[in-house]
């Protein structure tokens, strides 16, 4: 009986032996229902990147292949100062946005977590800023904004103030960008992180109150930790939009007045196609996504840590 | 046996009718012809109703006629001739068809041209038109259109402060001042692409220009940063709209038409288009600068061929039709420029209006292109009218900044376009 399972054993053994390991079923089974997902990853995003780093170092055109000119591209953008401008105020778009939409999600998350009439309803509504479309949404905000006449202006006059010209002063554009994307993204936060608090296990609520905690006491210490993962991955998905937001800046001003709001996808855009220099844009692309990814080492680092 | 007869004569006879129309169907060629819009919505409509008449008045050539939003203008062009799908025919900015042509994306017409020179017709275009659409010794585009920008007034606004329309810079920002008042201004400047043209319009007022006759940068002579200094002292005055810089130039011209500014530099068919608002503006005429000079900006605008066209031939017999039937878009489509063919220029609409007859004779024989004072035109002119940097300078100009330093920072601009 023992021989025959070695028998087996050794046949099965030697036909290993002779077949290669990419013809096992331990591997080829697998590889054959990935090969689809790989193949359409590296069509859909490896291929691109690569196209974009050939452009980055080349003086090409959209319509002109251009020499290849090593990392000039890139000396020239540190040498910017429109990339630095546009750096500047990509930061502040972002914790700006990641702050104010934080903030606003949580607190209408908190709100929403109590039982009140017509609950559901104020939900829904909260949830249209994230709904409407975002041409809509920026060309609605500017008319309400552009001007002596505009709804805001006339609002600040009945209560007796001087009208504020919102797109004519850099810090008043900057400050109105940034609130409309904050207006823009806060649903999505206070969604996910509605989600996250209904998850949170009552009785540690009923156990804090035994011991006497107080309301602020039972957030921070027992609400916060419970939601600190997922506000980390809601924060990481928030920079990462804002920081690719190209709608609000471009809609609302153009990047104006003078660049004050253009963010590093707008010069992107600019290089690009405005001024036709295909490798400078693909410069500051891939510039930005060096950016983003060293963002996401640090704040994954400091989690573990 | 009748009827299988019947059905199969019923068969060849459909089958006869399915050859016909492929035979029929191949035989018509498809031109796609983009047309930028011009003016008011009506424009487009004019546009497509003129193609209209060129697909039914001969049977081999279709043309589809698309109209094209000035947004992204440049963008729309850029990636429909790097994925292939340009357009055979279209009209476009002042120097897109220089600037396409030396990236090998524009077909020359010197062959039409030649025609129309052989049967007479050329003689028909300003030799200014022409010349502006000669690049490299090809004809890279076929004149359609001038555009100019002129000054206009509230004679309204004018009139009530008691003062008579402004004859140079000086007795402007004068008149300016005087008319400021409450939500009142005397000049609006829009704060997109058309803020930029002030630069233009400005500096070649002055004398001036962005190059030397030479084609070098010369943003920072005197007479560019004077003018730089003439647009900035409205700001410092308090008499520019002070929603200039966030305005578009529609939020402008409404502005304009509501008598919330005395001064606009806008196109020649401004009053026109302003409707009842019209009878309380009228044309400055051209002021001059500090140094007694008059003047103003133009573009020549061209029709242009792609390389991409597979039917050249037909492209430019369209183009030809187009060119001599192209009247109606002046006078029912209200385009805001004036027509490139002096048989045009002398149309009902055209010579009987009065304003752009007005222009016609003070402001475009002291007009000069973006390039000035360079002589003829040159491929880079379309960046620095297309990249954005000019128009966050006329916004910087409008917030106060320092116009010297501005001029040096348009110069290092330039050069580095140049370059």
């Amino acid at each position: 009986m023992t021989s025959g399972v070695d028998r087996l054993s050794e046949r099965t053994a030697s036909r290993r032996s002779r077949v290669g390991w990419w013809a096992r079923p331990d591997f080829a089974v697998p590889a054959v229902l990935l090969a689809p997902s790989i193949v359409l990853l590296l069509v859909v995003i490896a291929l691109p990147m690569v196209q974009a780093i050939q452009y980055s170092m080349t003086d090409g055109s959209l319509l002109k292949p251009g020499d290849f000119i090593g990392f000039d591209n890139y000396i020239e953008l540190a040498k910017s100062r429109a990339f630095w401008n546009s750096l500047r105020f990509s930061l502040i778009f972002a914790v700006g946005n990641i702050v104010g939409c934080y903030v606003l999600g949580l607190g209408l998350a908190l709100l929403l977590q109590q039982d009140f009439p017509f609950r559901g309803v104020i939900r829904v509504l909260l949830l249209l800023p994230w709904i409407v479309p975002s041409l809509v949404a920026v060309a609605s905000w500017r008319f309400m904004l552009d001007d002596r006449d505009a709804f805001f202006n006339q609002l600040i006059m009945m209560f007796g103030g001087d009208p504020i010209y919102f797109l004519t002063h850099n810090d008043w554009t900057i400050a109105v960008v940034v609130v409309i994307k904050i207006w823009r993204s806060f649903p999505f936060m206070m969604l996910s992180l509605l989600a996250a608090l209904q998850s949170i296990d009552r009785s540690l609520y009923e156990a804090a109150e035994v011991d006497g905690a107080t309301k602020w006491q039972a957030f921070w210490y027992i609400t916060m930790p419970q939601i600190a993962n997922i506000s980390i991955v809601l924060c990481l998905l928030m920079t990462i939009w804002t920081v690719n937001d190209f709608d609000t800046p471009w809609l609302l001003s153009q990047g104006g007045p003078a660049q004050a709001t253009e963010n590093l996808v707008v010069l992107a855009y600019r290089f690009t196609f405005a001024k036709n220099d295909v490798g400078a844009g693909s410069a500051i692309s891939l510039t930005t996504l060096i950016i983003l990814m060293a963002i996401f080492l640090v704040i994954l680092r400091l989690r573990k840590t | 046996m009748i009827l299988i007869s019947a059905w199969k004569r019923g068969i060849a006879a459909l089958g006869l009718i399915a050859l016909g129309t492929a035979a029929s169907a191949q035989e018509r060629v498809e031109i796609d012809f983009w047309d930028m819009v011009w003016g008011p919505a009506v424009y487009s409509e004019v546009g497509a109703r003129l193609v209209d008449e060129f697909n039914t008045s001969q049977d081999r050539i279709t043309v589809t006629y698309r109209p094209i939003a000035w947004t992204n203008w440049y963008e729309t062009y850029l990636t429909a001739i790097a994925s292939g799908s340009a357009p055979d025919l279209s009209t476009g900015a002042g120097f897109q068809a220089v600037q396409l042509y030396d990236q090998g994306a524009i077909r020359p017409v010197d062959d039409l041209i030649e025609k129309l020179r052989a049967n007479g017709t050329l003689d028909d275009f300003g030799s200014v038109a022409l010349e502006a659409a000669q690049f490299d010794g090809h004809y890279v585009g076929l004149p359609w259109a001038m555009a100019a920008r002129a000054w206009f007034y509230r004679k309204d606004l004018l009139a009530e402060a008691g003062i008579e329309p402004p004859e140079t810079w000086e007795e402007m920002r004068t008149a300016a001042k005087a008319v400021t008042n409450g939500d009142i201004y005397g000049l609006v400047i829009p704060g997109d692409t058309a803020g930029m043209h002030h630069i233009f319009a400005t500096t070649i007022n002055n004398g001036g220009g962005l190059f030397d006759e030479d084609r070098k940068p010369a943003m920072t002579s005197q007479r560019n940063v004077e003018a730089l200094e003439f647009l900035a002292g409205f700001a410092e005055d308090g008499s520019l709209h002070p929603a200039s810089v966030g305005l578009s130039y529609g939020d402008a011209r409404s502005a304009m038409q509501r008598g919330q500014a005395a001064f606009i530099l806008a196109q020649p068919n401004f009053i026109d288009e302003a409707g009842d608002a019209g009878e309380d503006i009228g044309l400055l005429p051209p002021p001059k600068g500090y140094h007694g000079d008059i003047g103003t900006v133009f573009w020549s605008l061209q029709l242009m061929v792609y390389e991409q066209t597979e039917h050249p031939e037909e492209t430019l017999e369209f183009l030809e039709w187009w060119s001599g039937n192209m009247e109606p878009l002046f006078s029912e489509g209200l385009a805001r420029v004036v027509p490139a063919r002096i048989s045009h220029q002398q149309a009902p609409y055209t010579a009987g209006n009065e304003n752009i007859q007005k222009v016609l004779d003070l402001y475009v024989p002291n007009a000069r292109i973006i390039g000035a004072q360079a002589p003829g035109t040159f491929p880079e002119l379309n960046e620095i009218e297309g990249d954005g940097f000019l128009v966050s300078i006329i916004q910087r100009v409008m917030q106060g900044e320092d116009p010297a330093k501005l001029a040096e920072e348009v110069q290092e601009h330039l050069e580095e376009v140049m370059n």
